[in-house]
C-alpha cells in the first residue's frame, strides 16, 4: 500500500489525484491522505505531494469533461470540507467515473459509498456556504470599503465569493477568514481576487465609518422588534442558527 | 380623518414601531426567482432564498418587515393596528426607506425589502404612496435586491398593476378562511373585494409569461409569483376547512404559496376567542406540513382530511397519518415503485425520493444505502421492502406501527408524548377522583 499525502485543499488533492493514478501501482494499491497529523501505518510507502497547479488544473478538466458539471461541482464543495476520508473518495469516485460507460451517471451512484460521501460532503459545504451568504456582515470602513470578517467551519470563501462578486459589483468590499488568514477582495467594477491575509496592513480596517454605528443600532432593533413574544423559541433559533455563527454577527453582540 | 401621526419621532422609533405592527405578516420568503445585477445599480436575487438572520421566536429573517404607516382606517378586530386602538402611529417617508433598505442591503443585513401598509385615507391613496417608494426604490437608488409588496384590496387596478411590475412577489391577505369569519372579523372587508386583485395578479401574470416568451427584455410582471395568508384560530373554522380553501386557492389562483398564522391574541375583544394555552402553534405546524403535501407530494385535500375527521391528528404528521389508514398501499418495494408512489411513503421526502430513482439504476438499494442517502428510516421501515424483504421482522399492522412510531420520540406538547402527566395532589382541589364502591 502507497500512501499519497497532498495539501489540504483541491489543488492538493487534485494533484494527489493525478500523482496516484500516475504511479501505475494499482488503484487498489494506493491511498489518498490530507491530514498531516493522522498517524502513520505500518507496511506503508508513505509519498509526499507536491502540489501542481498543471496537474490539479488537468484533473479539474478531466472531471468536468467526463463526470460533468455536477461532479465537478460536487469535487470542488467536498474538497472545502474537513473530512478526513474525503481526498480518497474523491479519487475512487473518478475512477468509478472513468470506468463507467457515461461518466456522468457516476453521481447517482450512491451505492457506493465512497460516491454517497463525495455527495453528502457536498451538501454540506453548499449548506455551510448558502448559510453565510446571509449571515456574512459588512461593516463600512472610513473609505467607504465593505469590510466582514468570518470563521466558516470549511473553507467556504472561494465558493462564495462570487455570489456578492455580482451582488455588489460597484462596490469595494473585502471578505475575511479568519479562520483560514484568507482574504477574498473585489475592487469596484472587477472580479474578485484571493489573497493572503498575511501580507495586508489590517489596521487600516478598524475605522469604521461614521454612519455605522447607527446602522448597527437600528438593526439590532429590528431584529428585536420583529420576533413575537407569545412565540418565543430560543431552541428553533438556535437549532437554524447555531452559536457558532453569532460571533461576527451584528444583532448577537453587545455593546 | 384626523390624522395622528406625531412628526418628532426618529428613525429608531419609527422603526421600533412600524416594524412591531408588521411582525404579524408571517411572509418573510425571498425565493422564486433568480436575478443577477443589472450592472449599474446594488443588488441580486436567487432562487432559494436567502435566510439573513433568526428572531428569537425561531422565524427567518430575510426581508425587512415594516410597514409604511400602520394608520388605519379600518377597524378588523384581530389587527393591533385597528382603527379604534390607541398605539403610538408612525408614517415612513419613501426616502426613508430607501435609506434604510439601501443601508441594511449594503451591509447584507437582508435581503430585500417587505413592504406593507395600514390603510390611509383609501386604499387607492395608500396604494400609490407604495407605488412611489418602490419606485424610488428601484429607480433612484438602483435597488436590484427582492421586494415583497401587499396589493391593497380596493385600490385602483392600474396602480396594483403598475407595481406589480416594480415588485418581485405580491400578496393580498385572505386573513381568515371563509368569508363568514371576515364579516364577523374584519367588517371592512370582503372576500370578493380580497379576490378581485388576486385575480388580478394571476391574470396579468400568465400574460407577462407570453410577453417575456416572445420578448426576451419585456419587463417583468411579479416574477416571484403571489402568497397570501390566513389566521388560525381566531374563528371556529376546522383543519378541513382551511386546507380545502388552500387547495383551491393553489389550484384556481396560481398561487406560490398560502401562509398560516397561528392568531395571537393582541387586542381584547369579546369576539376572539381566548387562548389560554398561547398560539396554536402545533395546529399551524401540522398544517404546514399537509400544504407541503398538497403542494409537492402530490396529495390531495380530500384525502388528508374528511368531514368525518375534519382535523388533524395532534400525535401524527398527516402523512403518516395517512399512510396508516391506507396500509393497503404498503409494504412499497424501493427498487420497482414509480417516483409518486415512493413520495408517499412516511420518512421519504422529495430529495431523497429522487436520489432512490437516479441511483436503482445503476443497481439494487439495500437499507444502508437508503439511510446514506437520508431516508429517515426510523419513520419508512415499516412501509417499505428492499429486495422483497423488510428491514427487521414486522407486522403491517395499524395498532403495532403506530405504537412503534409513536415511541420514536417527536417533540409534542406536555402531556400528549406519552410523558409523566400525574401531579401533585392538594387537598383543597378537586382532582375528579371518585370513591371506589363501598369505601
Amino acid at each position: 500500500m502507497t500512501i499519497f499525502w497532498c495539501e489540504d485543499s483541491l489543488d492538493g488533492i487534485l494533484t494527489g489525484i493525478y500523482d496516484a493514478w500516475d504511479s501505475r501501482l494499482g488503484h487498489s494499491n494506493v491511498r489518498l491522505k490530507t491530514d498531516a497529523q493522522d498517524t502513520l501505518e505500518l507496511f506503508c510507502e508513505n509519498r509526499q505531494v507536491e502540489t501542481d497547479m498543471g496537474k490539479a488544473e488537468k484533473v479539474l478538466r478531466t472531471i468536468r469533461e467526463r463526470l460533468g458539471e455536477e461532479a465537478f461541482e460536487a469535487v470542488c464543495y467536498a474538497a472545502a470540507c474537513t473530512d478526513s476520508g474525503r481526498a480518497d473518495a474523491i479519487y475512487r469516485m473518478v475512477v468509478l467515473g472513468l470506468h463507467m460507460k457515461d461518466g456522468r451517471q457516476v453521481v447517482n451512484c450512491l451505492q457506493n459509498p465512497d460516491v454517497s460521501l463525495v455527495m453528502r460532503l457536498r451538501i454540506k459545504a453548499w449548506h455551510e456556504a448558502h448559510r453565510f451568504l446571509g449571515f456574512v456582515r459588512f461593516e463600512e470602513l472610513e473609505n467607504g470599503v465593505l469590510y466582514s470578517a468570518i470563521e466558516p467551519a470549511y473553507a467556504v470563501l472561494p465558493l462564495m465569493a462570487p455570489h456578492f462578486a455580482d451582488r455588489f459589483r460597484q462596490e469595494n468590499w473585502v471578505i475575511h477568514d479568519k479562520r483560514r488568514g484568507l482574504l477574498a477582495v473585489h475592487p469596484k467594477g472587477s472580479c474578485w481576487v484571493l489573497a493572503d491575509a498575511g501580507e495586508l496592513h489590517l489596521s487600516s480596517l478598524t475605522r469604521r465609518s461614521p454612519r455605522e454605528e447607527e446602522f448597527k443600532e437600528l438593526w439590532k432593533s429590528f431584529c428585536k422588534s420583529i420576533a413575537i413574544g407569545e412565540r418565543t423559541n430560543p431552541r428553533c433559533q438556535q437549532g437554524l442558527l447555531p452559536l457558532r455563527f453569532r460571533g461576527c454577527m451584528t444583532e448577537f453582540q453587545e455593546i | 380623518m384626523q390624522v395622528r401621526i406625531s412628526e418628532q419621532l426618529s428613525l429608531m422609533e419609527k422603526l421600533n414601531i412600524l416594524s412591531d405592527a408588521a411582525k404579524y405578516d408571517v411572509a418573510c420568503t425571498s425565493s422564486g426567482i433568480n436575478r443577477g445585477n443589472t450592472g449599474k445599480g446594488v443588488g441580486n436575487c436567487v432562487e432559494a432564498g436567502i435566510c439573513h438572520s433568526f428572531s428569537a421566536d425561531g422565524r427567518c429573517i430575510s426581508l425587512l418587515k415594516i410597514l409604511l404607516t400602520n394608520e388605519c382606517i379600518y377597524n378588523c378586530r384581530y389587527c393591533l393596528n385597528r382603527s379604534s386602538n390607541d398605539v403610538p402611529r408612525a408614517a415612513f417617508t419613501p426616502q426613508e426607506i430607501c435609506d434604510l433598505v439601501m443601508g441594511f442591503y449594503r451591509r447584507n443585513y437582508i435581503e430585500g425589502l417587505f413592504l406593507s401598509s395600514g390603510i390611509v385615507k383609501s386604499p387607492s391613496y395608500t396604494m400609490e404612496l407604495l407605488y412611489a417608494t418602490l419606485f424610488k426604490l428601484r429607480h433612484e437608488c438602483g435597488f436590484g435586491g427582492y421586494i415583497h409588496v401587499k396589493a391593497i384590496p380596493g385600490a385602483d387596478p392600474r396602480l396594483i398593476e403598475r407595481t406589480g411590475y416594480l415588485a418581485d412577489r405580491m400578496s393580498v391577505n385572505l386573513e381568515l378562511p371563509t368569508a363568514e369569519g371576515l364579516r364577523r372579523l374584519a367588517p371592512n372587508k370582503s372576500r370578493t373585494r380580497i379576490l378581485t386583485p388576486m385575480r388580478q395578479v394571476q391574470n396579468r401574470m400568465q400574460e407577462n409569461q407570453n410577453e417575456v416568451a416572445l420578448y426576451r427584455n419585456a419587463p417583468r410582471f411579479v416574477p416571484a409569483g403571489q402568497s397570501t395568508q390566513m389566521i388560525i384560530g381566531a374563528t371556529p373554522e376546522n383543519d378541513f376547512q382551511i386546507v380545502s380553501v388552500a387547495e383551491s386557492l393553489y389550484q384556481r389562483f396560481a398561487l406560490k404559496r398560502v401562509f398560516y398564522s397561528a392568531f395571537v391574541r393582541v387586542n381584547e375583544d369579546s369576539l376572539l376567542p381566548a387562548l389560554p394555552g398561547g398560539p396554536p402553534l402545533l395546529r399551524e405546524h401540522r398544517l404546514y406540513q399537509a400544504d407541503w403535501l398538497l403542494r409537492y407530494y402530490g396529495f390531495q385535500a380530500s384525502e388528508l382530511l374528511s368531514e368525518e375527521r375534519p382535523n388533524f391528528n395532534v400525535l401524527l404528521d398527516p402523512k403518516c397519518d395517512w399512510a396508516l389508514r391506507h396500509l393497503e398501499n404498503f409494504p412499497v418495494e424501493i427498487n420497482r415503485a414509480d417516483y409518486g408512489t415512493l413520495l408517499r411513503v412516511p420518512g421519504i421526502g422529495v430529495r431523497s425520493a429522487q436520489r432512490i430513482v437516479k441511483a436503482r439504476r445503476l443497481g439494487n438499494l439495500d437499507f444502508p444505502d437508503l439511510k446514506r442517502m437520508g431516508v429517515v428510516l426510523k419513520r419508512a421501515l415499516y412501509f417499505i421492502t428492499c429486495r422483497g424483504r423488510t428491514m427487521y421482522p414486522i407486522r403491517i399492522e395499524e395498532d403495532y406501527i403506530t405504537r412503534n412510531l409513536l415511541s420514536v420520540k417527536e417533540r409534542l406538547p406536555l402531556g400528549l408524548d406519552g410523558q409523566v402527566t400525574y401531579r401533585q395532589l392538594s387537598l383543597f382541589d378537586d382532582m375528579n377522583v371518585s370513591l371506589p364502591p363501598g369505601a
